[in-house]
């Protein structure tokens, strides 16, 4: 955010004089307090940073998971479970209303393209402007890509199922014998060794369906994944399933939009967000589509 | 018993290949001997040349920067390098006993589909079902299918452990490719063995078991060992079922920085113990060459 606090004031300073977008944000660093900029300005300023010229390209994981994807999947698409330019569920809302604020009609000027965990990060020219898929800001990754500001903040839950010995449990002491598991990439994990610092190792899955296979198998008890997809879980894939409760609030995570390191559109996002949450169009969002997948008893 | 003298491989013609000892070190460095001095300046001039070459191409890349943070961090090395080789006994163990099984597994195997005779038809049968079966099916399905899908059977007493299972799939896959080795083996040795075997007085078994074998798998102990090396790398599959060995422990710390030093971090653990063995294996080879060289000119 330092960063991109950076790169917004050299953007005042570009779009108030109206310089040539070819100028390289960046390569000068002389700043000047310019009058604030709305998002919408910033995105035209900036347009010859797009990944494609005149429409915005938004990456995502496939499948497109629920909550923050929803609205099914539509023929011809190559994603499953959920189609994002249906602009639905969570995540889709917010991009559906961040392209809007940056001038892009949607669904009309944003692309969707699919893109892999690792693929989200690795060197060289990505093929997106920005992905969003429940990815957590880390200080550690802020190297390798730069985040936007918080569009989620994340509580971390656990999920399991009727019968097992943790399905009662109330306190974070009545997990730590249980074998459990959490999908590899999240911060889950770190819940797991850092928070209930379980006695038995817990497995680590390269994805949920994964996880949920083990739980029905009963090789482990419980699964812990951010609070909205634990509710997804229990409804959804797990028989039986039950959000046994969450974990005290971290107020450091938050879910954010990754871009290219360097990307001028870190800020543009960040005005867009910004305008969001001071007009409450974030809150909005939030409980239409997480309304019910917030509630559950905090683990003592 | 005297030591069976070679029948079904002409010696090779003294002269026409580099000498026995040359195979003592690599075989890469074996032409340069016959070269001289000349050669070797030669070779080390073109060496330093091309590697040169190459290493101020991959350098002065525009990407090298970007490629040098992502996949060759110093602090993330030095974070991720121990915890890898910590937890990449857990890979050792896995592989070692399995290669254990497979080694007895296959070489049931491949005598069952050696067995000659009409009567034996259902058991040669069986033995090449299962050796196409299990080379046709990728490894990583096997394990995936036995470790998610045995334990949801929900018998008494089957385990439900990744471990467990990684090594049975691992024993399935690779006893059928050890069991085609051994057959290879098996089928080398003349015919003429056999019946020489025979005539001492040896029962089929005894001649099997003192005559064949014992040749058959010194023939193919480099294959046999392609294959552990094989096997070895197999051993990461297991992070499909969720286990934290090497790998995954390599890629959480990937996850966790965004950055894929940790790779290269497990890549340099997996060079560092498989070279070793295919020296080893020349050096077998060699011996072997020149212990036979020996009874030969007896």
């Amino acid at each position: 955010m330092r960063k991109s606090l950076l790169v917004l004031a050299l953007l005042a300073v570009t779009s108030t004089a109206c310089a040539d977008t070819t100028t390289p944000i960046g390569s000068d660093p002389t700043t000047t307090t310019g009058a604030p900029v709305s998002a919408e300005d910033c995105a035209t300023t900036n347009a010859g940073a797009l990944e494609s010229g005149g429409v915005l390209t938004v990456g995502t994981g496939n499948p497109a998971f629920p909550p923050w994807w929803e609205g099914g999947q539509v023929e011809g698409s190559e994603f499953e479970f959920n189609e994002p330019s249906l602009g639905e569920g969570y995540e889709g809302a917010v991009v559906a209303e961040v392209a809007d604020r940056l001038g892009f009609a949607f669904p009309d000027a944003v692309t969707f393209v699919p893109v892999g965990f690792n693929k989200a990060f690795a060197p060289g020219d990505k093929p997106f402007d920005f992905v969003l898929q429940q990815i957590s800001y880390k200080p550690q990754r802020d190297e390798a890509v730069d985040f936007s500001e918080s569009y989620y903040d994340v509580n971390q839950a656990i999920v399991s199922a009727e019968g097992t010995s943790i399905a009662g449990a109330t306190t974070v002491a009545e997990l730590r014998d249980a074998k459990l598991g959490a999908p590899i990439g999240t911060t889950s994990l770190d819940v797991i060794e850092d928070v209930i610092q379980p006695t038995q190792e817990p497995e680590v899955y390269d994805d949920l369906a994964l996880a949920v296979q083990d739980l029905k198998n009963g090789s482990i008890e419980g699964v812990v994944v951010d609070l909205p997809t634990a509710f997804f879980m229990a409804a959804v894939q797990i028989p039986k399933g039950v959000v046994v409760g969450q974990f005290e609030a971290s107020s450091d995570e938050y879910f954010a939009m990754a871009f290219e390191t360097g990307s001028p559109l870190v800020a543009c996002v960040d005005l867009a967000l910004q305008e969001m949450k001071g007009d409450g169009t974030l809150d909005a969002i939030a409980r239409e589509w997480l309304a019910d997948k917030t509630n559950a008893p905090v683990l003592g | 018993m005297s030591a069976p003298r070679e029948i079904s491989f002409p010696k090779r013609t003294p002269g026409l290949d580099p000498p026995a000892q040359g195979n003592r070190g690599s075989r890469i460095l074996a032409p340069l001997r016959a070269e001289g001095a000349r050669g070797v300046a030669i070779a080390i001039v073109s060496t330093v040349v091309v590697f040169a070459v190459v290493t101020i191409a991959v350098v002065s890349s525009s990407g090298w920067p970007l490629i040098r943070q992502s996949f060759f961090d110093g602090a993330v090395f030095a974070e991720a390098f121990p915890k890898i080789v910590d937890k990449f006994w857990r890979n050792v163990f896995i592989f070692t006993v399995a290669e254990v099984l497979v080694l007895i597994v296959a070489l049931l195997i491949a005598v069952i589909r050696s067995l000659p005779g009409p009567v034996f038809f259902p058991l040669r049968l069986l033995a090449a079902a299962y050796t196409d079966l299990f080379r046709a099916v990728p490894t990583i399905l096997v394990i995936a299918l036995l470790g998610f899908g045995a334990p949801a059977l929900a018998i008494r007493g089957v385990p439900s452990s990744d471990v467990f299972w990684a090594i049975v799939a691992l024993t399935f896959v690779y006893s059928a490719y050890v069991a085609e080795v051994y057959r290879a083996g098996i089928a080398s040795i003349h015919p003429s063995q056999v019946a020489s075997a025979r005539a001492l007085g040896l029962s089929r078994q005894q001649g099997l078991r003192s005559v064949v074998l014992p040749q058959a798998i010194r023939r193919v102990i480099p294959p046999l060992l392609n294959d552990f090396i094989g096997l070895q790398k197999d051993s990461a599959l297991v992070v499909f079922l969720g286990y934290q060995e090497a790998l995954r422990t390599a890629q959480i710390i990937q996850s966790e920085n965004f950055d894929f030093t940790p790779y290269v971090a497990l890549a340099l653990v997996y060079v560092v113990i498989t070279i070793p063995q295919a020296r080893f294996v020349d050096w077998l080879i060699a011996r072997d060459q020149r212990k036979r060289q020996a009874e030969a000119t007896l």
